[in-house]
């Protein structure tokens, strides 16, 4: 092969890889955690398919901000680590905005509004002596009962949050609003008998957001963006009306 | 026309530069007025797209809660099992303590008013199944009462769209008036500019122009109305010097062509401009076939009177001879001192028959005045005249025959005419 020929080749090969990187960039892929066991916010459905609230909402996140997003499931416990760390970009997860998480993740715009109840036998109380707590490791509730030194049973997963009061290992639970939503649906919590109250602690009520990995602190705004015209265009609010009673943001 | 002080003038180029300044502040007042109004459109509609969309949708979403927590309270009164009450009674608690119910107080106190009616319908009911009926008629109540704050807050939701589109149209409608009166004012303003020009600058030009293409000594000299811009001014001026300059011109050439044809001492036209004269008064009437005659005329014994009485006594008598000739011949005659003592006649229009007749008159009239000089004396001196006519040969040929026949009226004895004949 002549040297120009060779030139003439090198020349084709650099326009392809110049024509195809901004495709590939179009193209780029975000790590997303996800959880799977925390209907109705994300779950799996008949055909083992990831669905819920949460998930449906990163879904129309990823496709206003034109980008593959690759759903890894993982646990509440391991999120904040996993962001920190790099494993994942996005966390589409609900999470309320505490102070020990914001020192390790960015925060997007919150997707919803959230409130804890405590869930007791009517006219048992937080606080009570002898109480065994029941709270989703890793969760805001966990930290807010540690921290008042309450005893806590601690379960992985949401969906799991009624098995120890249901086997009676713990006589409470602070729950989430859309777990509680869910938990309110099975015949055997609510034989249970449990009152519920909103629990009026400023940790546990608010804003929930998705989280965003430190390393990645330029996806903060496009994810904003994207959040903020999926609840102008109306698919927040199909995505609302599909899992839950009412309009929880 | 007095001229005002120069201090009433202005430069054109300071009145054209404050013209050019009025016009640029006012044109970037106006753009600036405009500018401010596009401006509060356009924080009017970024106001619209950031703040008040999403409000109405929060209003919107609130209106959808309450909604729904009146269908809860009606799924309430219709479930005919404790769970299905304590369900939609659970969905009403966490409603009525969602954050965005709580926002609005006007919406927290009706869903506060409604959950505590349900709650306690729900434990009455637990007690005694009947009494859900009963109460179902205050149920409506609190029904119409959310109903009525759902209308409410929808209404509210797009009336905040209304208040800001409004602000909007109220501004635009003032940016359109504001430019229309701008539009206006900048009309108002060139109209006036060019009324300016007009009447300062291209008006007086005209004049100007009209004046320099008939300015001439035969016109008076130019005036000019008063004026602002010290340039048209100073050209008016230089005009008025240009045009006095030529009347002075002319008065020197008059005077100068004068010296040139005139005879000093006689006053009369001298030989060279008469023969210029009498060349073209000639061919004149050769063209058109008119009659014309020559003369030449001498005065008898002069040099004799000359010496006898000095040549002041010479000059008086041409002098007096000058001014007679001037009294007896016609406009149209010409009369040039020829020589010393001797005199060319030219004779338009005549016959030599009728220029013999003039000059015999003439000759006669001379003959008998009586001229004084300047030591007193009188005497009287004759003129000897030879005539010819001039209508068919050049003027040289026809002076040669009037001196032919001058020569031999001196000859037959002085003063005399004599006629050249017609062969010579």
């Amino acid at each position: 092969m002549s040297s120009r020929l060779r030139l003439t080749f090198a020349c084709i090969v650099a326009a392809l890889v110049l024509g195809v990187l901004p495709v590939y960039a179009a193209q780029q892929v975000l790590r997303v955690g996800v959880l799977d066991n925390s209907p109705p916010m994300a779950f799996r459905n008949a055909d083992g398919q990831l669905t819920g609230f949460s998930i449906e909402i990163i879904r129309a996140v990823c496709d206003e901000m034109q980008v593959r997003c690759d759903l890894q499931v993982t646990t509440l416990e391991r999120v904040v680590d996993s962001l920190a760390g790099g494993e994942f970009d996005i966390a589409a997860v609900s999470l309320l905005d505490t102070p020990e998480r914001r020192a390790r993740i960015l925060f997007a715009l919150p997707y919803f509004r959230s409130v804890s109840l405590w869930f007791a036998k009517p006219g048992v109380m937080p606080g009570e002596r002898g109480l065994r707590i029941a709270v989703v490791k890793g969760s805001a509730q966990e930290s807010y009962a540690r921290k008042q030194g309450w005893d806590t049973v601690a379960v992985p997963t949401n969906g799991e949050l009624g098995l120890p009061l249901i086997a009676g290992v713990a006589q409470a639970a602070i729950i989430p609003m859309a777990t509680s939503l869910n938990l309110m649906n099975h015949k055997d919590f609510r034989t249970l008998g449990l009152s519920s109250t909103v629990m009026k602690v400023p940790e546990l009520i608010g804003n929930a957001s998705f989280g965003i990995s430190p390393r990645h602190p330029e996806l903060k705004e496009s994810v904003d963006n994207a959040l903020d015209r999926i609840k102008r265009n109306g698919v927040y609010e199909r995505i609302n009306s599909q899992f839950l009673p009412f309009r929880v943001h | 026309m007095a001229n005002p002080p120069d201090h009433n003038r202005i430069s054109a180029n300071r009145a054209f530069a404050l013209l050019a300044t009025a016009f640029a502040l006012l044109f970037s007042a106006v753009v600036a007025l405009l500018a401010f109004d596009q401006h509060r459109v356009l924080e009017a509609s970024e106001r619209l797209q950031q703040e008040t969309v999403p409000a109405i949708i929060r209003f919107q979403r609130l209106a959808r809660n309450l909604d729904q927590l009146r269908q809860e309270g009606e799924r309430l009164f219709s479930s005919g099992t404790p769970e299905g009450r304590q369900q939609s009674l659970f969905i009403v608690m966490l409603v009525a303590s969602h954050p965005s119910i709580l926002d609005h107080p006007q919406s927290a106190e009706t869903a506060r008013d409604t959950e505590s009616f349900l709650v306690e319908t729900s434990r009455l009911a637990g007690q005694d199944p009947t009494l859900l009926k009963a109460r179902h008629a205050d149920w409506l109540h609190y029904s119409r009462r959310l109903s009525l704050l759902v209308d409410d807050l929808s209404v509210q939701g797009a009336s905040l769209a209304t208040d800001d589109l409004g602000d909007m149209v109220a501004v635009m409608r003032l940016a359109r008036i504001k430019l229309i009166g701008a539009l206006v004012l900048v009309g108002v303003f060139l109209l006036l500019m060019m009324a300016l020009l007009r009447h300062h600058l291209i008006r007086p030009l005209q004049r100007i122009d009209h004046t320099l293409s008939s300015l001439g000594v035969d016109q008076p000299a130019p005036e000019f109305p008063d004026v602002r811009l010290t340039e048209i001014h100073a050209v008016e001026e230089a005009t008025k010097r240009l045009h006095a300059s030529l009347v002075s011109n002319e008065a020197a050439r008059r005077e100068l062509e004068l010296l040139a044809n005139r005879d000093g001492l006689t006053g009369l036209i001298n030989r060279r401009h008469f023969m210029l004269m009498a060349e073209s008064e000639l061919q004149r009437a050769q063209r058109y076939g008119r009659p014309i005659a020559v003369a030449l005329g001498d005065l008898d014994y002069f040099k004799r009177l000359n010496d006898t009485y000095g040549h002041g006594a010479g000059d008086a008598v041409l002098r007096t001879f000058a001014a007679l000739l001037s009294d007896s011949v016609r406009q149209s005659d010409l009369v040039c001192r020829y020589g010393g003592e001797e005199f060319a006649f030219l004779f338009p229009e005549s016959s030599v028959e009728q220029a013999r007749i003039l000059v015999e008159r003439f000759r006669q009239r001379f003959a008998d005045h009586d001229i004084q000089l300047p030591n007193g004396l009188l005497i009287r001196v004759t003129l000897s005249i030879g005539l010819a006519d001039a209508s068919h040969c050049p003027i040289e040929i026809a002076l040669q025959r009037a001196d032919f026949a001058l020569y031999e009226a001196k000859r037959l004895g002085r003063n005399r005419v004599i006629v050249a004949e017609e062969t010579i």
